[in-house]
């Protein structure tokens, strides 16, 4: 497992496992608590949970930002502590949640450079992910704009196809859509989409409960410090979790509850409520007949 | 000069009236800042080594005796990247410098530049200490009260306000822009060339977001009335001893006496 050669390439994406991490800032913070995580080689994941629970905390532990004050975090089975976030950084891409706390370049395709060419990517490879990244945010006609006078949703996919640009085996989008309109939000679910497609791991924490219900096969939800529910969407967001997430101020996605009160069982998305709905309309006139 | 009377109005919680204590937290907001200007005139008017160098060590001094020299520690490293932009831009490109330190490839670092760098930086260091040290030392509101007690202006206050509360928050913001880049792969642990290239990664974002926060703020205050007519209400009037103004007159004294000084060109 080298950062070299794992960018760019998704021939071996690493496991990631938490084990019994906790963290505490200098000023005494405690913002982990003996948190223990398993996620297999090419998952999708989304973290969720209340403002300050740890969710950003948690991520930053991904490529050595900050190192566990006990515990260890692992990929592949290697301890991260030694290694350095410049090298990590080939492994893991983490997309802030800020895009005003990154953005530095005078044009939109030298701030998408910037990360592969730190990854050592040169030439016409380095043209090709730039091209081949803001296409996928759908900035393509902008490569040669200022990044500062594209608005804020915009500003926010420069970001994302930024981090996208450096084809890491693990891509980490902290609050992708807040801030995006529908279009923006389409954007992000495909980038999801493209990454997982491509056996990448992808680990997303997000408020927006529609977004994680559609594009992800594994929830995580965490409170101060902890991670409380682990499941596959149908089961977080099934009736039986109701009243834990509430606890934590979460809302379930209003698919699963309509489901739930017209009694069409866990239907977390839009799609599977609306299969679940026409299912027993069908049945309804096959049993009227 | 109008002087408001003290406002310890009847009904207000105990902490909104309760004085300061300390070595120079208890000293008059306005005598700190009087001082803070005479440390940041001399250093950038008294030519060569002896302005910002004498400031430093004062401003160090005090910040020893009030138990802050963290806190600058702590802003002297928030202006890393600028110092180390203005280190680099004279080092390699101080017009009409020609004394080679050595010879790299196209580059040529001269010892005239690395020296009108340092001192650039002495004086820039001179400037943020002096005036963080009053930061350190002072709660906003009680400095915004005294000035506005002294009769200042509210857009003159709020320039003062604004540039002290934007340190903390650059602070935190300067910390998150390196987690970012450094994110993408940018090396700050490495060698110190590859290191020199993150300045303007870092340095871009923290300006930026500097000026847009202050923009923000100035509309946020004015969203809330700012501008409007009336006197504005003072809830807690900080001491000022016989002590402070002197200390206050003397600063303002040496301050002009520097620019006149130097005006005529007697300071060399
Ligand atoms: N630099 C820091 N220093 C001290 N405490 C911090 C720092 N950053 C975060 N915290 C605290 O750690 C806890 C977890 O914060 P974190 O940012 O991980 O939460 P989060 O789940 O990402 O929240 P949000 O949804 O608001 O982004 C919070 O109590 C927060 O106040
Ligand atoms: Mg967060």
């Amino acid at each position: 497992m080298t950062a070299g050669s794992a960018a760019g390439s998704t021939a071996s994406v690493p496991s990631i496992e938490f084990e019994a991490v906790s963290f505490a800032y200098p000023d005494g913070t405690r913002a982990l608590s003996d948190v223990a995580l398993r996620i297999g080689s090419g998952e999708s994941i989304a973290i969720v949970g209340q403002n300050g629970s740890g969710k950003s905390t948690l991520v930053r532990h991904l490529n050595g930002l900050l190192r566990p004050t006990s515990g260890r975090v692992l990929l592949d089975g290697r301890d991260v502590r030694p290694m350095h976030v410049a090298r990590l950084a080939g492994l893991v891409g983490l997309a802030f949640q800020n895009p005003d706390r990154q953005l530095f370049a005078g044009r939109v395709s030298t701030e998408v450079a910037f990360g592969p060419r730190n990854l050592g990517v040169r030439g016409q490879e380095l043209e090709e992910r730039v091209r081949a990244a803001l296409e996928e945010v759908g900035l393509a006609a902008e490569a040669a704009t200022n990044p500062y006078d594209l608005g804020y949703s915009r500003r926010k996919l420069l970001a994302l196809a930024s981090v996208v640009a450096m084809r890491t085996p693990i891509l980490v989008l902290d609050e992708p859509t807040t801030g995006q309109d529908a279009r923006g939000v389409a954007r992000v679910r495909a980038v999801v989409a493209a990454a997982t497609e491509e056996g990448r791991t992808v680990i997303a924490i997000s408020h927006d409960m529609a977004f994680v219900a559609e594009c992800f096969r594994r929830v995580v939800v965490m409170r101060v410090g902890r991670v409380i529910l682990d499941g596959r969407p149908e089961a977080v967001f099934g009736e039986a979790a109701w009243p834990e997430l509430r606890a934590t101020y979460l809302e379930p996605p209003l698919a699963a509850v309509a489901g739930a009160r017209l009694g069409l069982g866990a239907t977390p998305t839009a799609s599977s409520f609306v299969a679940a709905l026409s299912g027993r309309a069908w049945a309804r006139r096959g049993s009227h007949t | 000069m109008t002087v408001v009377p003290a406002a310890a109005e009847p009904g207000l919680p105990d902490y909104v009236a309760r004085q300061p204590s300390g070595f120079y937290r208890s000293i008059n907001p306005g005598t700190k800042l009087a001082v803070a200007a005479l440390e940041v005139v001399a250093a950038f008017v008294v030519p060569g080594w002896v302005g910002p160098l004498l400031v430093l060590a004062v401003v160090l001094a005090t910040a020893a005796a009030a138990r802050r020299l963290r806190g600058l520690g702590t802003i002297a490293l928030a202006t890393t990247p600028i110092v180390g932009s203005i280190l680099l831009i004279n080092l390699f490109l101080l017009p009409g410098a020609s004394d080679p330190i050595a010879r790299l490839g196209p580059l040529a670092p001269t010892w005239s530049g690395l020296w009108f760098g340092l001192q650039t930086v002495a004086r820039l260091m001179a400037f943020s200490l002096a005036i963080g040290l009053v930061y350190l030392t002072t709660a906003v509101d009680d400095l915004l009260s005294d000035l506005a007690r002294r009769g200042l202006g509210r857009r003159a206050i709020f320039v003062v306000g604004a540039a002290v509360q934007m340190v903390p928050a650059t602070i935190e913001r300067a910390g998150e822009i390196v987690e970012a880049q450094r994110s993408r792969g940018m090396d700050t642990e490495g060698r110190i060339w590859r290191r020199a290239r993150g300045v303007l990664p870092l340095a871009g974002p923290v300006v930026f977001g500097a000026l847009t926060e202050v923009e923000e703020r100035t509309m946020a205050l004015e969203a809330r009335a700012f501008s409007a007519p009336g006197r504005q209400t003072l809830l807690r009037v900080p001491a000022d001893r016989a002590a402070h103004r002197a200390i206050r007159w003397a600063a303002v004294f040496a301050l002009v006496a520097i620019v006149v000084l130097r005006a005529t060109g007697r300071l060399g």
